[in-house]
């Protein structure tokens, strides 16, 4: 137990250490030197283009890198640990394919969502999916039924996309592809604090439904018999996980990956099963893995995230298997 | 003697009664051995008599307070169910499946204090499973591994501990073993121990009493008692 502990306090240092790096390289790249003694505090008008630059593109991407980071994975392996299933996600439930419905709708079907907008549009959907899955949570106790449920919703739900595409112009057809294909530059100043207060959200209740992670790897048969109440643990993690996918769907466009990928890594890293130590150690992970693919700037998210991030993870997980 | 677990007139099933009701009390030190062919109902009554199942009738006190009036909580303080035919968790270790004992006594947020890693750790060298704290259960053999589940439920600090088949997948020396720490369990911390087994060999060597499921009926008595009055036939 005294290595567990050490191992995991040093994973902590560590990638706390590579986060703040990739914060300062995420805040620092980019065609135009941004002097940090001349950026002050955000004030508009913007005195420079410099500081401009820093406050209205480079910080809200940061941020958007970050939370997600944080939102994807926490996600990811919550919903692992619930359904027992090491290849669930927030994309399983059918979430991120509710939050492509409202885009779709959007930006294929001409529907206006307010001054909302996209992220607006992508919101309701997800939140609509969400309130499906809740419903048929409360319904049946099984967790396997609603893995079964949240595909299907996902596949029909695509289907429905698949008809809006095929009936759309091409300048809309390009904008919605440019969504699916996932950008942390599209979050602006604004939106940070909806953002955050979103992700902030499903975090606290993550967090009350820590105890209740620990038992269920076992079982909801086991975490009843420690005197855990299940339907309401059950409950805190759908309705949290759903809020952490539909704010990272919403802002940065359905990356898939880290939700799926992330979670695998915490356990190689910090070698427990302990969900008050790999929650944030996940975060960590997926924090660091956003903020180093935000670091390359045009290319599409999805594309950065699979093509640098599989061959790692894979390696990760071989060389864990191993024993090495 | 001190008990632990009462049953009167209990009714037990999936929607109609598997026997007629059944009267039963479990004493502290006491290791009970539960017989019956397969389908009899020993695992439905064993989950009934901790409340996983709902009675269909009758009433069933654990420590003198009826199991209705107990907290989840509470039950989970006073009652294990264990059932080792159940597949390992992967990546989990043998210190950290122990730990899950402590769950009914940890805070909100599954917080442990000093004393709870104490009584972990005292479980693992009861059981003798200090070298293999750090080992992750699923790569265990089945008797190590039903060490650790016992290990779990001592850690819980339960009274009573019902076990459903622990020897099932156990070979000759390993069930020796497991029914040897039953009654050292048993002796040791006061706890009342009902198993459902199979075997005679071990039930009749190790088991204080017998408790027998057959054509509708739940007897329960000494071995002279199941002898003279015939509850064994069944399995000549």
């Amino acid at each position: 137990m005294v290595f567990a502990n050490r191992r995991a306090t040093v994973c902590f240092i560590a990638l706390t250490l590579l986060g703040f790096l990739f914060v300062y390289l995420t805040l620092s790249a980019g065609s135009v030197d941004v002097r940090w003694s001349d950026l002050g505090w955000r004030h508009v008008p913007y005195d420079n283009m410099q500081q401009q630059i820093f406050w209205e593109i480079r910080f809200p991407r940061m941020i958007a890198a970050v939370l997600s980071g944080v939102a994807l994975a926490v996600s990811g392996l919550s919903l692992q640990t619930l359904f027992k299933n090491p290849l669930a996600g927030p994309f399983v439930l059918g979430i991120s394919s509710g939050a492509s419905f409202g885009v779709a709708l959007s930006l294929l079907a001409g529907f206006s969502f307010g001054h909302l907008g996209v992220l607006g549009a992508a919101s309701v959907g997800a939140l609509v999916v969400t309130a499906v899955v809740m419903w048929v949570s409360s319904r049946f106790e099984r967790s396997s039924v609603l893995l079964i449920v949240g595909l299907l919703m996902g596949y029909f739900i695509d289907a429905l996309v698949s008809l809006l595409i095929a009936n759309s112009d091409a300048e809309s057809l390009r904008v919605y592809v440019s969504w699916g294909m996932g950008s942390f530059g599209r979050l602006t100043f604004d939106g940070v604090l909806l953002f955050a207060m979103a992700v902030a959200v499903g975090l606290i209740l993550i967090a009350l439904s820590v105890k209740y992670l620990n038992a269920a790897r076992l079982g909801d048969e086991f975490a009843r018999g420690v005197g855990l109440n299940v339907k309401r643990g059950r409950a805190l993690v759908l309705l949290g996980a759903s809020i952490l996918a539909a704010a990272s769907t919403a802002y940065c466009g359905p990356v898939a990956f880290v939700g799926i990928a992330v979670p695998h890594l915490a356990y190689k890293l910090f070698k427990t099963s302990n969900h008050r130590v790999l929650l944030p150690g996940a975060s960590l992970c997926g924090m660091v893995l956003c903020l180093a693919a935000s670091l390359f700037g045009t290319v599409p998210l999805n594309a950065v995230l699979s093509l640098v991030g599989v061959p790692v993870i894979l390696w990760v997980v071989i060389r864990g298997r191993r024993g090495i | 003697m001190e008990s632990l677990l009462k049953c009167e007139e209990l009714e037990f099933g999936h929607g109609k009664g598997f026997t007629s009701p059944v009267d039963f009390e479990l004493q502290a030190g006491e290791v009970v051995a539960l017989m019956g062919r397969n389908g009899s109902g020993k695992s439905t009554l064993l989950k009934t008599l901790c409340g996983k199942i709902s009675a269909l009738g009758g009433s069933v006190e654990i420590n003198g307070r009826s199991l209705k009036s107990l907290s989840a909580v509470e039950l989970a303080k006073n009652v294990a169910y264990i059932s080792i035919s159940k597949a390992a968790p992967e990546r989990m270790t043998v210190a950290e499946f122990v730990g899950l004992g402590r769950m009914p006594y940890s805070n909100f947020f599954d917080g442990r204090s000093k004393e709870d890693l104490k009584i972990v750790e005292d479980a693992l060298a009861l059981l003798q499973l200090e070298n293999f704290a750090e080992r992750n259960v699923c790569e265990l053999s089945d008797g190590e591994r039903s060490r650790v589940y016992l290990a779990q439920a001592v850690a819980q600090q339960v009274k009573v501990l019902l076990l459903d088949e622990p020897n099932a997948f156990l070979d000759i020396p390993w069930s020796h073993q497991l029914f040897k720490t039953l009654r050292q369990l048993a002796a040791e911390r006061h706890m009342g121990i009902i198993v459902s087994t199979h075997s005679m060999e071990y039930a009749s060597k190790y088991c204080d009493r017998v408790m027998v499921v057959e054509e509708k009926n739940v007897q329960c008595g000494t071995w002279t008692d199941a002898e003279q009055m015939g509850w064994l036939e069944w399995t000549k």
